[in-house]
This record gives C-alpha cells, sequence and structure tokens, in this order.
C-alpha cells in the first residue's frame, strides 16, 4: 500500500522555470527514500509539493490513497526537516520541541510526555531549559528533528537535514538518522545532492533531472544498472568511450571498436540499455573505475589462478599518465594511443613499480560494461549542473 | 591591440592616494560630522536653552499673563492632547488596514502585484498640503462625495474628524512600506517550519512571524505616530478653526510670540525625542505577543475563506478609502469652477506669476538641498558603516534619526531660532534659512538607504581592490560608487521628494518666499480652490515622476555572491 503517491504532478514557477515535470512516483509505507539531483533539478519542489508548501500546477498528490489537494500544509501531519534547521530563535528547546503539539491543543500532560520521549530520542533532554544558541550545528539539526517527530508524524521529510554539517559530523549523523527513523517506523523522504548519503542509507533513491524523474529503485539497482547516461555519471565514477557496433559477435556480446582501427571491446549484452543494437551503429560505453583492471605490460597470466582471467577480460593496451595514491585507494589514469584517457582506481596501494609513459595494460569484463544509445549531444546528457 | 588612455588618471590615482592618508580621513570625518552636529543637534540644543533662557519672559506670556493669565498654557495643554490623540487613533487605525496589505504585498503571489505595490506607494509622492486639499475636496465639499448623493454641502466640514481622516491617509503608506520592510527581511522559512508543525495561518502569524518583526513593526508605527504628530501643511487645509500643536506654533511664529513658540515646540521634541529613545531601547523588552494558543478558535478563524475575505477587505479598503481620496484633486481640475480657472489665474493678483517663481524656488531648493545633504550624507554614512567606535556609532545612527522622529514645524522653528535673527543671526528668513531646514529634515532619507547599501554590499570586493594595489579613495570611486550608486540615487530622489512636499518646516522660516505647497495652503485660505488645485496636479504629477524613478532605481536585481 503506498503511502504517498504522486500522478502526472507539474509545477512551474513565474510562467518559465520548470521545476516538475509529469512527476510519478509511489512510497511505500516504511520506506527511507532519497531524491536526489544536482541543484535546481526539482527536488526541493518536489518535497514542498509533498508537503502541502507549494501547491502543483496540475496532477494529484495522494497521502494513504486520499487526494490531500484541500488538506493545508499544516493539516497534512508531516515532519519537516530543514537544511538550516529553522529553529525558534526565541524560544527555549523545550518550546520548540512542543510547539507542534501545542498549536494542535494538546493536553499538558500528553505534551510533556512526548515533548520528553522526542528529545531523550535524540539526546537533548538536559537541555531542554536553554536557549537553541547552546548548539551548533548537529544540536540544532537533532532538535529540528525532534520537533518535527514530536507531533507523533508518521511521516519525516527533510529538505537537506545534514547539508549544514561538516563532513565528519555529518558522516556519523546519517547513520543515526537511519537508525531513528527505522526504530520509529516511519516513512521517510530526504533531499540530498550527497550520492553517497543517498547509497549508504537509502531504501529506495529517486534520480532528478530538470524536473523529472530519471530513475527509481534501490541503491543497488542504480549503481548496477543505470537507465541514462545521466545516472551512470552522476551516481559513481564512470568512464565514458564512443564508438560502433562491430560485426564480429561472440557468444551474447557486442563488440564495440571504439574509432576507426582502434581498440575493440566486447560488451555484454545482458548489460546493454537496447539489446538490439544494429552493426555500425554508434554508441557510448560505460564502465567504473574500480571496474578497471591494471597490469604492468610484462604481468604473467599463465601463473595459478591467473589463467581464467585471460579467456574473460577486454585486453587494451594504454600508457601510464598519472598514478596516485588518495588514501584508500591508488587512482590511475591511462591513456590509449588513440588519445582517449580512461581512469581506473584500486583499492589499497599498488604492488608495481610505475612511472608515467610507462606501457600499461587495462583489462575490463564485459559484465561492466553497459552500452548506451549514442546520444546527439554526449556532453550535454552526461553535465552534472 | 588594446588600448588604454590612462594619462590624467595617473595623476588623479596620485591625487587619490595622497588623500587616502589617515590625516585627511581624520579631517573629514571631523568635518562631516560636525556639519549634522549644528545642522542638527545645533537647533534643537538652543532650544531647550532659549526656554531656559527666556524662563520669565515664558512664565510671564504663557502662565502668568496679566490679560489671559494662563489662557496659552491650557490653549497648548489643549492641542497637544488632540495631536496625541489624532495622531494614535490614525496610527491605529492604519495598522489595523495596513497589516493585512503589508502581508498581502509580501506573503501572497498573485497578478498585478507589482502594479497595486506601486497604487500604495502613490500617496507617499503627493505632498501633504495638496493630499489635504484633495481630502477637503472629496470629503468636505459639494465637488466630492457629497456631489454623487446631490448634496450642496460637503459630508463632513472642516474640523476634526477630516483631520483624522487626513492623517490616516497620510500615514498609511508610511505604515504599510515600513510593515512591508520588516516582513520581507523576516525570512518566510521560519513560517513554513510552523506550518508543517501543524501550526494554523493566525498561529503562525501571532507565534512566529509576531516575536520576529516586533521592534521593526514598533519602530515604524513610532515613527509614524511621530510624523502625524507633526505634520502641518495638509492640517491647516482641513483644520479649520480646529488647531493642533504644530498649527498653534506656526500661528504663534506668525504672531512673533517667539519664546511662546519656542516653549511648545520644546514640549514637542522633547516627547518626540523620548519616543525615539524609547524605540532604541524598550521595543526589543515589549512582552508582545502573548504565548497562550487557542487552537480550536485560531484554526477556525486561519480557514482559507477568512484569508480571502481580508485580503479582499484590505485592497477594497485601500482603493475606496485611501485611493480614491488621495487621488481626488486629479479629477477635480477638470470639473467646471465658478469662477472659471483661467479666469481665475489670470486676474488682477497675477496667480500664474506666483505660481511659476514658486514652482522655481521650490525646485531650486529642493535641488539644492539633494546636492548638500549628498555631498555631507554619504562621507556620514560611510562613518557610521565603517569606523569602530563603538558607542560613538550608535549615537551616530540614533543622531540621524532624529529629523525622522521630530515634527517639522517644531524643527523648522528651532533652526529659525538658530540660525536666524534670535539667535547666530547668519540667515534671515528666506530662501537659504527654507534650504537650511530642508537639509536637517531631508538627511534621514538620504543617509539610510546609503546605509543599507552599504551594509548588504560585498566587503571582499573592496579588499579585493586594495590588494590589487589601490588607494582607499581610488577603491572608492573605481568601485564601492559603481556598487552603491543606486542606493545614493534612491536617497537622493527620496530627499528631493520630501523637500518639494514640506509644508510645516518652510512656513515657520520662509519669510516673503513662497514654495508650492505653502502657495496651496495660501490659496485654499483665500478660497482660490482652482488655482489650488492646479497647483496640487502639477506637483504631483512630478512626485509620480520622482516615484517612478525611484522605483526602477530600487528594485531587487541579482547580485554575485551576495
Amino acid at each position: 500500500m503506498p503511502d504517498i503517491e504522486l500522478r502526472g504532478v507539474n509545477k512551474i514557477f513565474k510562467g518559465k522555470v520548470i521545476a516538475m515535470e509529469d512527476v510519478n512516483l509511489k512510497i511505500k509505507h516504511g520506506e527511507y527514500v532519497f531524491l536526489l539531483g544536482p541543484s535546481g533539478c526539482g527536488k526541493t519542489t518536489t518535497l514542498r509539493v509533498i508537503s502541502g508548501l507549494e501547491q502543483p500546477d496540475n496532477g494529484e498528490v495522494l497521502i494513504d490513497n486520499k487526494d490531500v489537494k484541500d488538506l493545508l500544509p499544516e493539516d497534512r501531519g508531516m515532519g519537516f526537516v530543514f537544511q538550516h534547521f529553522e529553529i525558534f530563535p526565541f524560544m527555549t528547546v523545550w518550546e520548540n520541541c512542543i510547539y507542534g503539539l501545542k498549536v494542535r491543543g494538546f493536553s499538558d500532560e500528553v505534551l510533556i510526555e512526548h515533548g520528553e520521549r522526542a528529545l531523550k530520542t535524540v539526546g537533548l533532554l538536559d537541555y531542554a531549559d536553554e536557549y537553541p544558541t547552546v548548539f551548533g550545528n548537529p544540536g540544532l539539526q537533532r532538535l529540528g528533528i525532534a520537533r518535527a517527530i514530536a507531533t507523533g508524524a508518521k511521516i519525516l521529510v527533510m529538505d537537506e537535514p545534514l547539508g549544514s554539517l561538516d563532513p565528519k559530523a555529518r558522516l556519523s549523523f546519517r547513520h543515526e538518522l537511519r537508525d531513528l527513523v527505522k526504530r520509529l517506523g516511519l516513512t521517510a523522504i530526504q533531499v540530498t545532492h550527497d550520492q553517497d548519503e543517498a547509497l549508504a542509507i537509502g531504501d529506495q533513491i529517486i534520480v532528478m533531472r530538470q524536473g523529472r524523474i530519471l530513475q527509481y529503485g534501490p541503491p543497488e539497482e542504480l549503481y548496477e544498472r543505470p537507465t541514462s547516461l545521466f545516472v551512470a555519471n552522476f551516481i559513481g565514477e564512470m568512464n565514458f568511450l564512443e564508438g560502433f557496433i562491430y560485426p564480429n559477435v561472440l557468444g551474447n556480446n557486442y563488440l564495440v571498436r571504439l574509432e576507426i582501427r582502434g581498440p575493440k571491446l566486447y560488451a555484454s549484452k545482458d548489460h546493454a540499455i537496447f539489446p538490439d543494437f544494429a552493426v555500425d551503429q554508434r554508441v557510448v560505453i560505460a564502465f567504473r573505475f574500480e571496474d578497471v583492471y591494471v597490469y604492468p605490460q610484462n604481468f604473467d597470466f599463465n601463473k595459478p589462478g591467473h589463467e581464467r582471467m585471460e579467456e574473460e577480460l577486454n585486453f587494451i593496451p594504454a600508457n601510464l599518465y598519472s598514478m596516485r595514491f588518495v588514501g584508500k585507494t591508488t587512482r590511475f589514469i591511462a591513456k590509449f594511443a588513440s588519445g582517449e584517457m580512461i581512469q581506473a582506481t584500486k583499492p589499497g596501494t599498488f604492488p608495481y613499480q610505475l612511472s608515467p609513459g610507462d606501457p600499461i595494460i587495462l583489462g575490463i569484463h564485459p559484465h561492466d560494461i553497459i552500452t548506451f544509445e549514442h546520444p546527439k549531444d554526449l556532453a550535454y546528457e552526461i553535465d552534472l549542473s | 591591440m588594446r588600448q588604454e588612455k590612462n594619462r590624467w588618471t595617473t595623476k588623479l590615482i596620485a591625487v587619490e592616494k595622497e588623500l587616502s592618508k589617515p590625516r585627511y580621513r581624520k579631517l573629514t570625518d571631523g568635518i562631516v560630522i560636525g556639519f549634522f552636529i549644528f545642522v542638527i543637534i545645533g537647533p534643537i540644543f538652543n532650544i531647550f536653552s532659549t526656554v531656559v533662557v527666556s524662563y520669565w519672559e515664558i512664565q510671564s506670556n504663557v502662565f502668568n499673563d496679566p490679560l489671559t493669565g494662563d489662557l496659552q498654557w491650557q490653549i497648548m495643554g489643549t492641542v497637544l492632547l488632540r495631536s496625541f490623540w489624532i495622531a494614535g487613533l490614525a496610527v491605529l487605525i492604519d495598522v489595523i488596514i495596513g497589516l493585512p496589505m503589508a502581508i498581502l504585498l509580501t506573503r501572497f503571489e498573485f497578478r498585478g502585484k507589482q502594479f497595486l505595490d506601486a497604487m500604495v506607494d502613490l500617496p507617499l509622492a503627493v505632498p501633504t498640503s495638496a493630499l489635504g486639499f484633495s481630502v477637503l475636496l472629496f470629503w468636505g465639499s459639494r465637488f466630492g462625495i457629497a456631489g454623487l448623493f446631490g448634496l450642496d454641502v460637503g459630508f463632513f466640514s472642516a474640523g476634526p474628524l477630516l483631520i483624522l481622516i487626513t492623517h490616516i491617509i497620510f500615514t498609511y503608506p508610511f505604515i504599510v512600506r515600513s510593515l512591508k520592510i520588516v516582513l520581507q527581511e523576516t525570512p518566510k522559512v521560519y513560517e513554513d517550519a510552523a506550518t508543517t508543525l501543524g501550526a494554523p495561518g493566525l498561529t503562525v502569524f501571532r507565534t512566529i512571524t509576531g516575536p520576529l518583526v516586533k521592534e521593526g513593526v514598533i519602530a515604524g508605527i513610532i515613527l509614524a505616530f511621530a510624523r502625524s504628530l507633526g505634520e502641518t501643511g495638509a492640517t491647516i487645509i482641513v483644520a479649520g478653526m480646529y488647531e493642533t500643536a504644530p498649527i498653534v506654533i506656526v500661528k504663534l511664529r506668525r504672531a512673533l510670540e517667539l519664546p511662546a513658540a519656542a516653549f511648545l515646540s520644546m514640549i514637542l521634541i522633547g516627547i518626540c525625542l523620548a519616543l525615539l529613545a524609547g524605540i532604541k531601547f524598550f521595543s526589543r523588552r515589549v512582552g508582545f505577543p502573548i504565548k497562550k494558543i487557542w487552537p480550536t478558535g485560531e484554526r477556525f478563524l486561519s480557514k482559507p475563506i477568512f484569508r480571502k475575505t481580508r485580503n479582499i477587505l484590505a485592497v477594497g479598503i485601500f482603493l475606496a478609502f485611501i485611493f480614491i481620496t488621495a487621488m481626488f484633486i486629479l479629477t477635480y481640475v477638470f470639473q467646471p469652477q465658478d469662477p472659471p480657472l483661467w479666469a481665475e489665474l489670470n486676474g488682477g493678483d497675477l496667480k500664474w506669476a506666483y505660481l511659476w517663481t514658486s514652482l522655481m524656488n521650490s525646485f531650486l531648493i529642493g535641488g539644492i538641498t539633494t546636492l548638500i545633504v549628498m555631498v555631507m550624507g554619504v562621507p556620514m554614512a560611510f562613518i557610521i558603516v565603517n569606523r569602530k567606535w563603538k558607542k560613538v556609532n550608535t549615537l551616530l545612527d540614533t543622531l540621524i534619526d532624529i529629523p525622522l522622529a521630530i515634527p517639522s514645524a517644531a524643527l523648522g522653528f528651532a533652526t529659525f531660532m538658530f540660525w536666524g535673527s534670535p539667535g547666530l543671526d547668519l540667515f534671515f528668513p528666506g530662501f537659504w534659512l527654507i534650504v537650511w531646514v530642508h537639509v536637517a529634515f531631508t538627511s534621514p532619507y538620504m543617509i539610510r538607504p546609503v546605509i543599507s547599501i552599504i551594509k548588504k554590499s560585498n566587503k571582499g570586493l573592496e579588499d579585493a581592490s586594495r590588494t590589487l594595489g589601490a588607494s582607499n579613495l581610488t577603491t572608492f570611486r573605481r568601485i564601492t560608487l559603481p556598487i552603491i550608486k543606486n542606493g545614493i540615487l534612491a536617497g537622493a530622489i527620496m530627499a528631493f521628494a520630501r523637500s518639494l512636499g514640506e509644508t510645516g518646516a518652510t512656513i515657520v522660516v520662509m519669510g516673503d518666499i513662497r514654495t508650492i505647497p505653502v502657495l496651496i495652503v495660501d490659496w485654499v485660505e483665500t478660497q482660490a480652490m482652482g488655482s489650488a488645485a492646479l497647483a496640487s496636479v502639477i506637483i504631483i504629477l512630478f512626485a509620480f515622476v520622482l516615484l517612478l524613478i525611484l522605483r526602477y532605481v530600487s528594485r531587487p536585481r541579482r547580485v554575485l555572491n551576495a
């Protein structure tokens, strides 16, 4: 049973800025859903439409299968968490926390019970009578969350709740946030432009661009099988190469030639966006940095344990352009003879001594290559701004 | 090839470098601050000392006159009280009808919003004496609303009710404007937060918006109250025999009863200074609004139907009452009159010639005044924002607000006592004394917008210019000036418009020079209605043009990394 549903929602600002274009989505009860996309893609507008702070131009918003068009934002019963906290500066922590209960006219006992429980959940009960100025950013956001859940809201709507925290605090806070949402059994929708955050704690991720939903699915699916060049580029790190389909076919693979007389690669048909590209059709192949194997030129593939590799991988000779250890991983940039650059990352440090200009061999598994139809304007399709 | 012509700029930059040295800065700081102390504080201080010095004269005139006893004092008490309740009532009514309008203009999006916004500002451009005249014609004569009902006389005769109507109309744009500015500067996100927590509109306004805008609203209300208290031009026209405090000052001045006039001016100035001090120090501590919440009642009153009704009422009252009354004068000129307008203007007393010289006087006085406040006011704005003198800055900041708060007639009279024959004896009543008074009361209109734009502007740009090797003054000319020029222009237009529309301060220092607002008062008093209306229309149309330019230069625009 979907908790929240949007049907064909459109929203245009000032008659020209398209914030939402035919947005359809269903969010199930108890799911932690992320809205992900570059700034200005319409994710915050989607959030505001769901919470009633904006009215859609047309289309329906359903909560618990009921159209909420005529339901004012204050009556929708959603907890909203803001990027800049919006803690009322002239009220104490306690007054902030119980504001939502107070304006609904609950009795004093309910106020105290729910308010204390909410503050306890986020660990701020000891600060109840202070003014919020005692807190740093994480504390303010804890209060923001307490204030939102104190009303007993079943749906938590969060607009970049971790956006104003510094990177370290953000890392630990996000797991805290997921624990809290799951413990209270809430349905949560969170806007972010930090893909790591979405991948790390989301049940479902919605990727938006220019007011449209591009893809909607669990993190693994978005990572493994992006359906568009934009999502492929937006989530994780990918190499994109232009080429065309070559006639020779081995097994269930395409053979893609990068350019006339250039290197040829096998790409799995299972992972192509269209399974039936014609010979000579222009395509774009994409593969992740971490799926590229890097070998020195004199690597012995006949050593025990390495034999199968030779059958399965595409091997392409290249020259090393640069190699840097960046903490946790080593990052390679390699250059094909034809001039194209390929990036690769390997965990830890690299066991072989190499210097820029050295010949190397790159190995890529056909299953790791996604074949896309060649778009009119590749640079535009993968533009993240 | 790129070419740069920089022969004389090199010299200019060298001069600027020399003048940027600290000792010159101290010199200009001294001159600028000294100027404003002389122009604003001097007269006020002087009026207090005059009262002390000529205490016995006042005693015998006001409290112990051989013929009338303390009649003077009784009159003063009555008119002060009157001025107070009229200003109080007018401001109260304006807040009630103006607050919904301010909310409508800041928190709602609808078609024609810009247009409505401009219409609300329009009465601001109408000089008060023309406004008073318009009210008199509309409500108090057979040409106005009474004519529609076929009556031979106006609805109300000149007196307290007409004064109240005039004051409501004339303070309305001030109230709406100041409420609008505070509401605009208050981020809407707090309201959103409260809404998502389940608070209905009315509760949000009362518990969230209220505390956030409290200080600004109180300041705006007190300033509007002070302006209403000191209003002269419009009041003279609609007052009939009913006198308010500023009118009595004008009368005493005309009758040359200087000590008594000084005494009344002092009381008015004292009260207004106390109000100003109140804004600065106490508005923060007002315990409004009440924290208690009445969920059912407020939820009921927040229903969309009430919101809609409130919006419609706000616009309706504004259009039907304020806008039509203020603009009525524009239609009056085209109504047939007896004697015909042309005959009246070409009559034996040369009204044409008077109209023309007064118009020129108004423009000349406005122009010179604006020039002076611009040259002295811009450096003053920088001193207030940039110097780190702590207490002194706050003091200077309050100093430039003083002319906003005190009645212009009282300020005018104080200036006359200081610079004119009773005091330093530097200026005779006439052209230059008028300019001097106008400089005093227009200076805040010049300095305030400049201060706010300096505060908003990006300091980093100036730092960048300094690190690239430009001296202080070169940075000012090449970087700061282009950024703040719209603020300066806005301030200059406001100062010019205020100077153009001022009556009270001009009357007490004018000698035999006439400006248009004073001419309107004169002609209404001598029943030359057609000519007065024509003079009003000319000055109103001119003020409209100024207002349009003002709206154009101060329209919001995109700023890089603001």
